[in-house]
């Protein structure tokens, strides 16, 4: 619920403090609401108790000094302006008033009639004035002559304390939160920094060769414990690919050998016989056979390269003559299909590379080109030399790689949706070329060119 | 020629007898590679073809030791390992030659060619196609009339290779790996194009061409009855 309310790419300490700002500030309005009617009711409790006080006053001085000793006394006891005295005759005409006088108030004496009707709490009447005005309180004592002595007083002195108060508790809320807001960040700073570096130790992981480990930091004993649980997987799956590797390199070794005891009882029966049709089947056969032991091999290459175990042959060879090589093995093959090759090699550079496997990667992505380039198409081979890194772009004008396919083409077996059942391939040439490039310390991709047409590069480290 | 042959797979031991015998050589058969080691050293051959995973001692070890011993007989391997870490290996060991299987038999006796020519430091082999000179340092083909035709160094190394190895099948895959240094399967007819063009420049039409093609094994050169 936490992580809908508040947006995902937040991180964890943002919402942390966030959330813990928002509790902060409800309970902090909780607490000055409850606080605030508190202090009222006890304010108005004070109130109402003055009221009958000053009522029993006024009774008493009433009796011993009439209506100048009230007036006296009103005047001596008004402190500011909020308070009001009324004494009524039996019939209810108005003997004596003293008005509530702050006029800026503006808060009218009710009428007689409608504070005969108000309700009496304790002796007193209470009106609520419409709107934001503070109210008022009035009670009545019947005085020894039979008159009503009619006493009022408005809370505003009350709430201008009350507001006063407020303000400043206001002003501590805010401090509150903010200081709360310090450990949060330190303490969620603290929390998270395993949880970080356990991401850092899984990317890592992403990236390496499968042999690496989970690594979670001391200080928080669950991530430990997932730790523990996520790499006992890991091994399983090494353990378990392991096994299946170590199946398949067999099996790939042990075809050889019939691969080649079969290749050679097929020479041997193409040598002997003289019938056309019979000796064309048999050098079908010999083309197989040596299709399915480069196949074997192909799957051998690839397999040590996924699993950094691809032994390379380096030494210094300059990337110009190689390339030249590698064009002019193609240019025969493209010339037929009506395609011209180009080569593009600016500046010269020797790298510590293998050469045949190097030259097979290449190889495979012209091999690539040639089959999707159309006919008056163009291929070129271009070599960008860079301060870290040299790339070598294999770019042609076919119908380019389809959105969404420019990953998985890379995998084993998987062939591009432009492939078409005439083409050969077993959808190794692509894993191959990543395969080679990676073990070089390098890396392989493609890009679709703004002009059409695919551009599959290789990148070698120039310390390479 | 006499020839050492260390194979433990008794098919494939027999498959190479056969045809080693069929090209004329004499050959004496091993299925220990400590057993190879000892005939190597102790009797006279002139070409040692070694698998590499053999009981007994594995054919890098064999090389080594024969080497150690000083005998400088050419050896050949013959394996199912196919990496350039373990070709260097086994060059490095002492080998002069490295063939995987599977592998046509042609090509087998082909670098044997190679090793018996080497040994016997005679290496100018034929060097002259029906009318055609060839003259490989100027990278020239010649008529005696002084009529010439310049040849690239691809297609001279290939004419070379194929003037070296008369009547000898050439696959393409050897041909790969001595003329354009891969050895890999590179899909493309660069071989065949380079034939063709060569064919082109010596050929005179009309006649049966030099360089024949065998379907589905190679080329092969005949010299001119």
């Amino acid at each position: 619920m936490f992580s809908k309310l508040l947006p995902e790419r937040l991180p964890s300490t943002w919402r942390l403090a966030l959330l813990q700002c928002i509790t902060i500030a409800t309970s902090i309005a909780l607490c000055l609401t409850l606080a605030g009617m508190a202090l009222r009711s006890d304010l108005e409790t004070i109130s109402r108790r003055i009221l009958l006080d000053d009522l029993g006053e006024y009774s008493s001085v009433y009796e011993m000094a009439g209506l100048e000793g009230i007036s006296r006394m009103f005047v001596s006891g008004r402190h500011e302006n909020n308070e009001g005295v009324r004494v009524t005759s039996a019939d209810g005409t108005i003997v004596y008033r003293e008005c509530l006088s702050n006029p800026e108030l503006g808060f009218p004496w009710p009428a007689l009639t409608s504070l005969r009707k108000l309700p009496e709490v304790k002796g007193v009447k209470a009106i609520e004035h419409p709107g934001k005005q503070p109210h008022i309180l009035i009670g009545r004592v019947f005085l020894p002559d039979g008159k009503l002595l009619w006493h009022g007083r408005t809370n505003e002195s009350d709430r201008g304390y009350i507001e006063h108060i407020n303000l400043y508790l206001w002003y501590a809320g805010v401090a509150a939160a903010l200081i709360a807001l310090v450990p949060i960040f330190w303490y969620a700073g603290e929390v998270l920094q395993p949880v970080r570096s356990m991401i850092a130790s899984a990317l890592a992981l992403a990236r390496g060769s499968g042999r690496e480990r989970l690594v979670a930091s001391s200080a928080v004993p669950e991530l430990r414990e997932f730790a523990a649980a996520f790499n006992t997987v890991l091994d399983r799956n090494e353990e378990l690919t392991g096994e299946l590797q170590a199946a398949n390199d067999q099996l790939a070794h042990e075809l050889r050998t019939p691969l080649a005891r079969i290749r050679g009882n097929m020479e041997a029966f193409h040598d002997s016989v003289s019938e056309p049709a019979a000796r064309d089947s048999a050098a079908r056969a010999l083309d197989e056979i040596d299709r399915a032991s480069s196949l074997v091999q192909t799957i051998l290459t690839v397999r040590a390269g996924e699993h950094q175990a691809l032994a390379l042959h380096r030494e210094p060879l300059s990337i110009r003559d190689l390339l030249t090589d590698i064009v002019d093995l193609y240019t025969i093959s493209a010339e037929d299909r009506g395609v011209v090759m180009k080569l593009d090699v600016p500046e010269d550079r020797t790298l510590m590379i293998d050469q045949q496997r190097l030259t097979q990667a290449i190889a495979n992505l012209l091999d690539n080109a040639l089959t999707y380039t159309p006919s008056e198409g163009s291929i070129t081979v271009r070599c960008e030399m860079g301060e870290a890194e040299c790339i070598i772009h294999v770019e042609d004008t076919g119908p380019g790689v389809k959105p969404g396919e420019e990953e998985n083409i890379w995998m084993r077996f998987v062939r591009g949706s432009a492939a078409s059942a005439k083409s050969p391939g077993m959808g190794l040439g692509l894993s191959l070329v990543r395969a080679v490039a990676t073990a070089h310390g390098g890396a392989a991709g493609v890009n679709n060119r703004p002009g059409g047409g695919a551009d599959f590069w290789i990148s070698l480290p120039s310390g390479a | 020629m006499r020839l050492l042959l260390a194979e433990d797979d008794p098919e494939l031991t027999r498959q190479v007898v056969a045809c080693l015998e069929k090209a004329g050589h004499e050959v004496a058969c091993y299925e220990r590679g400590d057993e190879a080691l000892a005939a190597a050293v102790q009797k006279a051959f002139d070409v040692v073809i070694l698998d590499v995973n053999m009981p007994g001692m594995n054919g890098f070890q064999v090389v080594e030791e024969m080497r150690a011993k000083e005998e400088i007989v050419p050896v050949i391997f013959l394996t199912a390992r196919d990496g350039v870490v373990d070709r260097v290996r086994g060059l490095t060991a002492g080998g002069d030659d490295y063939l995987t299987k599977p592998f046509a038999m042609e090509e087998l006796l082909a670098r044997i060619d190679v090793q018996l020519r080497r040994a016997q430091q005679s290496g100018t082999g034929q060097r002259r196609i029906g009318e055609w000179f060839l003259d490989t340092r100027q990278r020239r083909l010649r008529k005696a009339n002084g009529e010439g035709v310049d040849l690239q160094p691809r297609e001279c190394a290939l004419l070379e290779l194929l003037l070296d190895h008369p009547g000898r099948t050439l696959t393409k895959k050897f041909l790969l790996d001595k003329v354009w240094n891969i050895r890999f399967d590179p899909g493309t007819n660069v071989v065949d194009a380079m034939v063709c063009r060569l064919r082109r420049k010596l050929d005179v039409p009309g006649h049966t061409t030099s360089i024949q093609t065998v379907r589905g094994k190679g080329y092969v050169f005949k010299a001119a009855p």
